[in-house]
């Protein structure tokens, strides 16, 4: 029995390098903007361009598979993840950066089957970073075994969050009240890589002890999550109850202390389901 | 007038020669100490990279002065004299390198009759160098740097630090202001753990904007002439001149976005580094 899924892995891995150079590429060039949903969620020509080359490799490869991926859920796709084989894709993770040239943008590959996550790849094109894991098999950046942080005292922590792309007040005030009560505790600081790939890759690696955010979206975390568990990290709803892919939120911490300890400070706030009907984007 | 290039290539070695033992220190279990607050905190690497740059610069330069962070911490008057001065952060990034967060910078300084002449960022993850000297240009790696010239804030990544200050005042004050940075709205607000590696993304047009209360001269001095030299402008967070021993900075691209900045400002005092 061949190992369909390492295959199909080797597949993402390749592809993300791809991507990771027409990335590169592009960002050398001017860029047009183009804006959906809100003036700070942005898309361009690359970001549809990237997807678009996944998509079409993998179908000819994989013909049978499914894919979720953001440029075709903004195009008016369903976002229904089902027990078929689904490529989950984020062409472009941290678009607002590369817009800027800000040095954190990541293409992000997960995989599900029967609903669970496989595998996951998350290459950080600027700093060449391949993060990879396979469920059962580990987590790696660059080849190297990824660990999280052992830490376990919440005051000697480092928590990576975003301020999301949502700028309705009532949830702009959340997002600072929670950010206001983490500081409080104290931890050692908050970051904000501006990509959620990456912020949950930073926990792999053990450089952050959690990473929590609301309004995010299944692509932006698919992959990561994979990789976070395979580190030997725990993923959260931010209310604590298990992680849901397409609840629009996640927690992901070193261990279950500090993960608990976050959900006691973070004021949660809903988000419309990815796989709602209707499905508009916030 | 004497010609400092001789001096920025010793910087530049010096610069590179402790970066390379920050990465490897990095990798060796830390001891931390704490010194202001619970979240200042100071581990031996500090030490020994200061000392390191510190002796191989005496020994250079004999009759130059020097400011560094361990030392000031140490109780050595933080001062800016006439006479040529290293302004030396050793490792800026400390919690960082604390946890292996992989933004940790080594910044080295240098001024003349408290002109700020040239500087000297050496990112230690990535070995990225920035090096500018006044009228000469800033350069990443051999390459030249350019500021972002948006004036449009709607179109602005804006970089800022939390301060070691944690009070509920002081975090009140932090919060107010980046919450009305981030609904003018902007681009958005990014905040990675290192002083002198932000101020260093705002000189190659990364981002647009950089602001903080509670740094030290430190972190500012080399990071202030590569933006200068990169087009951008580095000002006090009253919009006043830049004063290097004020604690508080705000560096742009450009003037507009920079005035934009100053604007929604609340002060958070940190004291001088000079009293």
């Amino acid at each position: 029995m061949p190992d369909l899924w390492q295959d199909a892995m080797d597949h993402a891995v390749t592809l993300a390098r791809k991507a990771g150079e027409i990335v590169r590429e592009a960002l050398q060039n001017d860029l047009k903007i183009m804006c959906k949903s809100s003036s700070v969620d942005l898309v361009t020509k690359t970001d549809q361009n990237v997807e678009q080359l996944i998509i079409t490799s993998v179908k000819e490869k994989f013909p049978e598979h499914s894919f979720i991926g953001e440029e075709s859920v903004a195009a008016g796709e369903p976002c229904v993840l089902t027990e078929n084989p689904t490529w989950i894709v984020d062409p472009v993770d941290g678009t607002t950066n590369f817009v800027h040239g800000y040095p954190f943008v990541a293409v992000s590959i997960g995989f599900a089957v029967n609903k669970t996550l496989e595998f996951g790849v998350v290459y950080s094109c600027i700093e060449d970073k391949m993060y990879t894991a396979r469920k059962g098999k580990g987590a790696f950046c660059n080849g190297q075994p990824l660990q999280v942080s052992d830490q376990k005292e919440i005051n000697q922590s480092i928590i990576a969050t975003e301020f999301g792309s949502n700028r309705d007040p009532e949830n702009v005030e959340k997002i600072f009240s929670s950010m206001r009560k983490i500081l409080c505790l104290p931890v050692h600081g908050i970051r904000g890589a501006g990509s959620a790939a990456i912020n949950m890759c930073l926990v792999a690696a053990g450089c952050v002890e959690a990473y929590y955010e609301i309004g995010i979206h299944c692509w932006d975390m698919a992959a990561g999550a994979v990789i976070v568990s395979e580190a030997g990290g725990v993923l959260l709803d931010v209310e604590g109850g298990p992680f849901d892919l397409m609840s629009r939120r996640v927690l992901a911490a070193n261990n279950k202390t500090i993960g608990e300890r976050i959900v006691q400070e973070v004021e949660a706030f809903p988000a419309v389901r990815d796989d709602a009907p209707v499905n508009p984007i916030k | 007038m004497a010609d400092w290039s001789e001096c920025l290539d010793v910087a530049v070695d010096i610069a590179r020669r402790a970066g390379q033992m920050v990465s490897c220190a990095v990798q060796l279990e830390k001891r931390v100490s704490s010194k202001s607050t619970p979240t200042d905190l100071v581990t031996e690497a500090d030490h020994q990279v200061e000392e390191l740059i510190i002796s191989t610069l005496r020994e250079k330069y004999p009759t130059h002065r020097f400011i560094g962070e361990e030392s000031s911490a140490a109780g050595v008057k933080c001062e800016l004299t006439d006479s040529p001065t290293w302004i030396i952060d050793p490792i800026d990034g400390t919690c960082n390198f604390v946890h292996s967060f992989p933004m940790v910078a080594v910044s080295i300084g240098f001024a003349v009759r408290k002109e700020l002449e040239f500087g000297v960022i050496y990112h230690c993850f990535d070995g990225t160098l920035y090096t500018a000297r006044k009228g000469h240009g800033a350069f990443c790696n051999g390459v030249r740097l350019q500021v972002s010239k948006e004036k449009d804030v709607s179109k602005a990544l804006i970089l800022t630090e939390i301060g070691a200050k944690r009070d509920s005042a002081t975090l009140d004050i932090f919060l107010g202001n980046m919450k009305k940075i981030l609904s003018a709205p902007t681009h958005g607000v990014r905040i990675i753990g290192s002083s002198t590696l932000s101020l260093c993304q705002v000189a190659s047009g990364a981002a647009e904007a950089y602001y903080q209360y509670g740094l030290h001269c430190w972190d500012i001095a080399a990071a202030a002439v590569i933006i200068r030299e990169a087009g951008g402008c580095v000002m006090d967070t009253t919009g006043g001149p830049l004063d290097l021993m004020s604690r508080r900075v705000v560096a742009a691209g450009t003037r507009e976005i920079a005035e934009y900045v100053v604007k929604q400002l609340q002060p958070i005092n940190y004291g001088r580094d000079d009293l």
